[in-house]
């Protein structure tokens, strides 16, 4: 009896160990079968990062376009944020990039410089991709080297998003296009008032040393540090230190903001001394933020102090959606691609989930059924940056991310008391400069 | 006599089965590890950014990694860190707990799924929520401190000297892995042993340290190998809860690799950085494998 | 001295009981955090007792992603998980058996390539791995999720039961050999149904393994709908958008539900061997 009840299960097993293999081969053969034409429909693959919102609104838009063209279906394929990027470079390692891939200003220069991204000029140029409603500011952001390499899904600028209540409670107003000597004012105030301390320097988020590089005219825009030597730096690392020193502050040894919004200390934590009031992040972020604030606290959204306001703010494609250089339905891409631009039914589903959409003339249209924090983030974009804020500037040179990471370290030193700021700001330029000078 | 013919002469032969039940392996290094592998070992000797194709540049990578990297040093530095403080206690607790748990009562049973339970949840980021959750500086284990009147105070994972225990209690927390192969082996000692013991008039702790121990000590030497080999290679904790923070004393080695390659382009750097590793691990397995004669038992 | 003893049962009890929920406490805090509303999860982070008990977690969280519903994770996830440890049991049950009952020549360096196998960081042949499945027309299939796995690569499984196999008395293998049976009827007729409590460890470990693998889902599926559970786990927490963690946290005790029962059925089984039983008799 036993001998049977073994001998039937070893069958069994080795059933579906065949079975398997057959369905796991069989599997891909159908995959490759599907990548050109099936009856005549061509399929394009695309890829994107975000969550579960985003996923959903951009698959109906896609199934949306498949309605209004059903010669081309859309595959997707989507993952949060550093997964995506782990799965590109391999994709691009196998030359198999997704036809449509949403690109961000930090990687786009380097994908572009390894050829793994295609010129769009022609397409454009030819009006299969419509670009009369975008600016040409913004068209500007994604051009590399004279070619047009991303059309900007969304447009964002960098923010600081500080507690309106804690404010309101003290008397205070923060206003639009404060230098950083008000703000420091105000921020000792808050601190000493209350016991929160402001996030300007230490970047989770990687935008504030952006502000400060600007209007120090020390923005990155080829492979070398522009200063001529690093005391041009040395003022950045006394402006952190002595935050900490004086309090006002965030102090890396006690907190440290988050990349995840949730966990954020702005929205956060159970006590002041715990918390901060302010921080820098994307303005996108802002419906992130409110939702995650306690009951009662009420965010507000304002630009990032700085000495020089109209150099340093900007305006930046929050992500771009490009075409890879392999893609072989390139026409079919192109469709696609201006559908997700230019269809107003589609920003019906979209909205301003990626950003306020490049085209004006869709972003006015939506503007009307966004929710209070978009709408917030709409008038901002429009009324307070785009009035007062200079070009973006060309995209991270390939090398930058492995500076912004020296950087990142070194403010942690800088705020741990490990280094003194002219230590980071000489280590800094020495670094940063051979970092850019191997990728040459 | 029956006449038996050659090829079943051959495979019957003790080398020759010894190869037919080692095919499996022989067939799966052969068609799935050696390609992959043998690219990673080419890669270190290259500049690769993965998104363009590889240029050979000799022994650079290797030389930098030495010369020229302090990340690669602390990394190296919280690693070993690492691995001595959690290696040691996660064996430890594993055996008692194990030893407790021996029993197959209706309870044990559930016991026993609560002291496994932690290590499924592994690397999710459900894990690292709750980890950073814990030790924030109103978190519970502060809590916990305070009421038990040492000072509850401590920023856990902003501390320079203390982040790194977060991950090693978080280690150590996940013992149960190791509980499960302590249990399956306790239970395969005779207990005709312990019988004859008991009439000996063998108390617990003799039998513990005369009988079990020693008998246990195959077992204790396989998950001493499979936990430092995991423990060097560490990498989702550090990765998801602290991010090598603060100040690199919990960037573990695979965390730093794994940022060198796919967060700045340096996959031939990285692969140079991963094969260092290989060299260390291995070294440190032969020693380990030298020393079996002096305490391990052999059933032979 | 009967008091005694119920004593030191009811600390055995205490202390057990009581360090193991302690030892929980962690994940009955999510479990409790996965009933209240996303939002005031962090806020009421002091308290395990949702002060607005609700569904909606579980709700929104089975939803999924973009028309992919956890119905689909779960399936995908148990199918590759259950094929993918069958394989690794039977395939490192037949490489241990050689290692441990046999000598051969390469024996010494086969085991090394094994061991050496294992140091190698596993995030450094992602991208040499993917190219070579690309090769192999894998990519897009589960085919790299499960195959390699019944090929004993996994050196973990086979070293386990390589110990194991050392533990059984080799008086039994004598005792067959000399009743005329080769080495391939003593291992199916003798030592494979001797090997449960390493085969039941080996399935505890490899099904849980398989099930929280998601580097290997990530860049091998290329479409949602094949997506496992680990790695849709994943989507829920995005740095650039605003995440659901109600959603993570409830999908993730649901995630566990099937590891937990099968380490619950499982291990019922670990019972004495062969030595203890006194079939040698």
């Amino acid at each position: 009896m036993k001998k049977k009840l073994r001998k039937s299960l070893a069958l069994m097993c080795a059933g579906a160990l065949i079975a398997a293999t057959i369905t796991a081969c069989g599997g891909s053969s159908n995959d490759s079968a599907k990548s050109t034409t099936q009856e005549g429909t061509t399929t394009i693959e695309m890829a994107w990062w975000g969550n579960q919102t985003r996923n959903e609104r951009t698959q109906e838009v896609l199934e949306l376009f498949s309605e209004t063209d059903s010669s081309i279906a859309v595959n997707s394929q989507f993952f949060q944020w550093d997964d995506y990027w782990s799965k590109m470079s391999t994709l691009a390692a196998g030359k198999k990039l997704p036809d449509i891939i949403q690109m961000d200003h930090s990687y786009i220069a380097t994908y572009v410089e390894k050829d793994q991204l295609l010129d769009l000029t022609p397409y454009i140029e030819s009006g299969a991709i419509d670009t009369s409603n975008i600016s040409d500011t913004i068209m500007e952001m994604a051009e590399i080297d004279n070619g047009a390499y991303g059309i900007a899904a969304g447009i964002s600028s960098p923010g600081l998003f500080y507690n309106k209540t804690v404010l309101d409670e003290l008397g205070i107003t923060m206003k639009d296009n404060c230098t950083m000597e008000e703000f420091i004012k105000i921020a000792k105030e808050v601190y000493e008032k209350t016991g929160y301390t402001a996030n300007i320097i230490s970047s989770a988020h990687g935008v504030d040393s952006d502000i400060w590089s600007r209007t120090h005219d020390l923005q990155i825009t080829e492979k070398k540090l522009p200063a001529s030597d690093s005391t041009e730096y040395t003022a950045y690392f006394e402006l952190l230190k002595s935050g900490i020193e004086e309090g006002w502050h965030m102090s890396p040894e006690y907190i440290t903001d988050s990349a995840s919004v949730e966990q954020s200390p702005l929205v956060y934590g159970s006590s002041p001394e715990t918390m901060i009031w302010c921080t820098v992040n994307g303005s996108s972020m802002l419906t992130a933020y409110q939702s995650a604030a306690p009951e009662g606290v009420e965010l507000g959204l304002t630009t990032v102090p700085s000495d020089d306001p109209s150099k340093s703010n900007y305006l930046k494609a929050s992500m771009y959606f490009s075409i890879s250089a392999n893609c072989e339905n390139v026409d079919e891409a192109v469709k696609v691609l201006n559908y997700l631009i230019n269809s107003e039914e589609a920003y019906e589903i979209l909205l301003a989930e990626r950003g306020i959409p490049a085209s004006t003339v869709i972003a006015e249209s939506i503007t009307p059924l966004l929710n209070e924090s978009e709408q917030k983030v709409v008038y901002y974009i429009n009324d307070v940056v785009a009035e007062n804020c200079s070009p973006l500037g060309p995209a991270d040179p390939d090398g930058s991310s492995e500076v912004t990471d020296l950087l990142n370290k070194l403010e942690e030193k800088v705020g741990y008391g490990e280094y003194t700021p002219k230590q980071a700001a000489d280590e800094y330029f020495t670094e940063g400069n051979r970092i850019y000078e191997e990728k040459q | 006599m029956k006449k038996r013919s050659k090829l079943y002469l051959f495979l019957n032969k003790e080398s020759s089965a010894g190869v037919v039940f080692s095919m499996p392996f022989i067939i799966g290094f052969l068609a799935f590890l050696i390609v992959p592998m043998g690219l990673s070992l080419y890669y270190s000797f290259c500049d690769y950014d993965i998104l363009s194709p590889a240029t050979f540049v000799g022994l650079k990578n290797y030389i930098n990694l030495f010369t020229n990297d302090q990340t690669f040093y602390n990394s190296m530095k919280a690693t070993f860190i690492f691995v001595i403080a959690s290696v040691p206690l996660r064996l430890v607790f594993a055996l008692i707990v194990a030893m407790l748990l021996l029993k197959s009562t209706k309870l044990t049973g559930f016991y026993r799924a609560i002291y496994y339970l932690p290590s499924i949840i592994g690397g999710s980021v459900a894990v690292a929520v709750l980890w950073k959750r814990m030790f924030a500086v109103d978190g519970v284990v502060n809590m916990l401190l305070k009421s038990f009147g040492f000072a509850g105070d401590i920023a856990w994972l902003n501390n320079t000297k203390t982040a790194i225990w977060t991950l090693i209690i978080l280690a150590i927390w996940q013992f149960g892995s190791s509980m499960l192969i302590f249990l399956s082996a306790l239970k395969q000692i005779p207990t005709e042993l312990y019988e004859a013991a008991d009439v000996d008039g063998a108390n617990s702790v003799s039998r513990f340290f005369r009988i079990t121990l020693p008998l246990l000590t195959p077992t204790i030497f396989f998950n001493l190998v499979m936990q430092i080999i995991n423990g060097f290679l560490a990498f989702t904790q550090s990765l998801i809860i602290t991010q090598g923070k603060p100040m690199d004393t919990t960037l573990f080695y695979a965390v730093n690799m794994y940022q060198q390659a796919f967060g700045f382009n340096k996959a031939g750097y990285a692969s140079a950085m991963a094969w260092i590793m290989l060299l260390l691990i291995g070294f440190i397995t032969l020693i380990l494998f030298k020393t079996k004669r002096f305490w391990v038992f052999e059933q032979e | 001295m009967r008091r005694k003893k119920r004593n030191i049962k009811i600390i055995y009890h205490v202390l057990v009981m009581g360090f193991g929920i302690i030892m929980i406490y962690p994940l009955i805090w999510m479990f409790a955090s996965s009933f209240k509303e996303s939002d005031t999860i962090f806020t009421t982070a002091q308290n395990l007792i949702p002060e607005n008990f609700t569904l909606e977690n579980y709700i929104n969280g089975w939803t999924g992603f973009a028309g992919n519903s956890f119905k689909s994770f779960f399936q995908n996830s148990l199918f590759i998980s259950i094929v993918a440890t069958i394989g690794t049991l039977l395939s490192s049950a037949c490489v241990a058996y050689g290692f441990s009952r046999c000598k051969f020549k390469g024996k010494k360096i086969l085991f090394g390539a094994m061991l050496v196998s294992m140091m190698l960081p596993g995030q450094i042949l992602m991208v040499p791995q993917y190219l070579w499945y690309q090769k192999l027309g894998w990519v897009g299939s589960y085919a790299p999720l499960i195959i390699p796995f019944c090929f004993a690569i996994q050196g973990f499984f086979v070293y386990l039961m390589v110990n194991f196999i050392n533990g059984l008395p080799r008086d039994l293998d004598e005792a067959a050999k000399i009743d005329g049976c080769s080495y391939y009827t003593i291992f199916t007729k003798i030592i494979f149904p001797l090997m449960k409590p390493a085969l039941i460890t080996g399935t505890i470990f490899s099904f849980m393994w398989r099930w929280d693998d998601f580097m290997s889902a990530l860049l091998y599926l290329n479409e949602p709908a094949k997506y496992t559970a680990s790695l849709a786990l994943k989507l829920f927490s995005d740095p650039g958008s605003s995440s659901d963690y109600g959603a993570m946290f409830a999908m993730a005790i649901l995630s566990l539900v099937p590891i937990v029962i099968i380490f619950i059925v499982f291990q019922k089984y670990l019972v004495e061997g062969i030595a203890t039983s006194g079939l040698k008799g």
